[in-house]
């Protein structure tokens, strides 16, 4: 993956994301997120730790009464005494999404990761499941928000194959009166397994978002 | 002797003519001019049709019958061995109508030959307008109709009238062939609409070298007008507006939405990963759920609003203000446009030939 990837894909979404909210009719919105990563790998016998920055983009398109979320992030993460190599992460999904009640929407669709060390990959594939709950805490400007998830089908390039993952992310959103503004303060942890527990991935982020329309 | 009773005789039933000539009406007079030409009674005819076209003020013919009476009197001059007179009748009938065209079914070749001749030297036009209309506003525009007897050049523009009637527009400067539109808009050359007042549009046929030869003009009555102003829109009846707010609660739903956050944020590591070593960073969006719960506890006490209706109610409010802003639009222009009624009257001859 070109490091330019994500400074193009961000330009892209500064430039489009305006103009497309302004338009008549548009239901879709566009985000950026920065988010502050620890990721911690445990096999028998150790344990890695590491840790850094991910930016990331999200456009969401709907049809109504579906919608479907594209998202793309890039980081790198490093082990803060160096025993461990840093590698870059990359992450992709691609969610459909509808609301089944005024405050209850579920969401489904595949979420890829990779692991990008030098000499390795470790790429992962996951068919998630979510359900994503809002609860107004101040009417039309602040509001809580808990989404959580699970991969039931879930494959990796590594021995011996991915057993699932499950993750959960709670945080705030808030309005800007009169305006398509919204930021985000969330939390997210998630654990991603391979079979026989022969190794859990670990990962939680503080994440910062800034959008533009739906959510 | 004989020649000489003749004279007397002829000269007798001329005056006789004559004399019932003038005892009836010239339309009258036309009739039985026309009856004597068919009955090939050229002489009765010329002196019939002569006193018609000689009858001035309210009685006079009308257009169309002095065109009918000059025609008849041409041939009857043709007939008569007077050529030239002929010739000098059909350019005065070309210039009351300079669209007539000789019925070829009714005269012999011979007198439209030479209606065909005077046709191709006579250089005059007629101006057509309609007799009241409104211009201005940058659409609507006066049409002018040209009818010219030959292809010729002819200046077509609004003047002053009076002597040496400053010229303040020119409206068409080209040729004319059988007939041609054109359009005034109500401007001067300068682009600004005229005043009040009378002006004459005035259309100056010109030779081959460039000489005017003959100049014609409609008189106008030129007044502006102003456009009535729309009345605004009225807002919106108050009963058509939704509450905006219901009362409100006693805040421990923003509460527990602030502490369950806390408490999620600080179990969820345990919850999900099991032994994971949880990041401090964490406790940032902790303390946005505390925050958070406190603002929402306090919130929810007030009236809460409702979106909806707060939405609805300013469609509502946009759609009024839109049909406001559009009609202070409209108004701002009808205000800035500066329209004229045009009322024309009846084709002069100012210079050339009557």
């Amino acid at each position: 993956m070109s490091r330019r990837a994500p400074a193009l894909l961000f330009a892209a979404l500064l430039w489009a994301g305006p103009a497309a909210a302004q338009l008549p009719g548009f239901l879709g919105s566009v985000d950026l997120s920065l988010a502050r990563q620890h990721f911690r790998s445990s096999f028998p016998g150790g344990s890695e730790s590491l840790s850094g920055a991910l930016m990331s983009g999200r456009i969401g398109v709907a049809f109504r009464p579906v919608s479907v979320d594209v998202s793309y992030a890039q980081g790198r993460l490093a082990s803060g005494d160096g025993t461990s190599a840093a590698r870059s992460v990359v992450e992709a999904s691609a969610l459909v999404s509808r609301r089944v009640t005024p405050w209850l929407l579920l969401k489904a669709g595949p979420h890829l990761r990779a692991y990008a060390a030098p000499g390795s990959t470790e790429r992962w594939v996951m068919w998630e499941l979510h359900a994503h709950a809002d609860e107004p805490v101040i009417t039309g400007v602040l509001a809580a928000y808990v989404e959580g998830w699970i991969a039931p089908i879930s494959s990796a390039n590594v021995d011996p194959g991915g057993s699932g993952a499950r993750g959960v992310e709670v945080g705030l959103t808030m309005r800007f009166p009169d305006s398509p503004l919204w930021a985000r303060l969330g939390y997210v942890v998630d654990q991603s397994s391979l079979k026989s527990n022969a190794r859990t991935e670990s990962l939680q982020s503080v994440v910062v978002s800034i959008g533009l329309g739906g959510r | 002797m004989r020649p000489r009773r003749l004279a007397l005789a002829a000269a007798a039933l001329a005056l006789a003519l004559a004399g019932a000539a003038r005892a009836q009406t010239p339309a009258a007079q036309v009739a039985r001019g026309i009856r004597a030409y068919q009955n090939l009674d050229y002489d009765s005819a010329a002196v019939l049709l002569r006193a018609a076209l000689a009858v001035q003020g309210g009685a006079s013919l009308a257009d169309s019958e002095r065109v009918r009476a000059l025609v008849y009197l041409g041939a009857s001059e043709l007939y008569r061995d007077h050529r030239d007179s002929a010739a000098t009748l059909f350019g005065r009938l070309l210039r009351v109508d300079p669209r007539y065209h000789i019925d070829q079914l009714q005269f012999p070749p011979e007198v439209s030959g030479l209606f065909q001749q005077v046709k191709v030297i006579t250089r005059v036009v007629a101006l057509v307008v309609p007799a009241d209309t409104e211009i201005g506003g940058g659409r609507d525009v006066l049409a002018v109709r040209l009818y010219a007897a030959t292809f010729h050049p002819v200046d077509v523009a609004i003047v002053r009238p009076g002597p040496g009637g400053a010229r303040l527009r020119t409206v068409y400067q080209g040729n004319v062939g059988d007939s041609l539109q054109v359009t005034w808009d109500g401007r001067t050359a300068e682009g600004t609409p005229v005043d009040s007042g009378r002006y004459l549009l005035q259309a100056d046929s010109r030779s081959g070298d460039g000489k005017v030869v003959r100049s014609v003009a409609i008189p106008l009555t030129i007044t502006r007008i102003r456009r009535d102003t729309l009345p605004l829109p009225a807002a919106p009846a108050a009963a058509l507006f939704k509450p905006e707010h219901r009362p409100g609660g006693n805040g421990v739903r923003g509460a527990v939405a602030g502490a369950a956050g806390v408490i999620a944020v600080l179990g969820l590591p345990a919850i999900v990963a099991g032994k994971f070593h949880a990041s401090n960073d964490r406790l940032l969006v902790a303390a946005g759920f505390g925050l958070a719960g406190v603002l929402g506890f306090r919130a929810q006490r007030g009236p809460q609003p409702i979106l909806e209706n707060i939405a609805a109610n300013r469609t509502l409010r946009m759609a009024w203000q839109h049909q406001v802003d559009s009609v202070h639009a409209q108004n701002v222009a009808r205000r800035s446009e500066v329209r004229l009624r045009v009322r024309a009257g009846a084709l002069q001859v100012l210079g050339g030939a009557p």
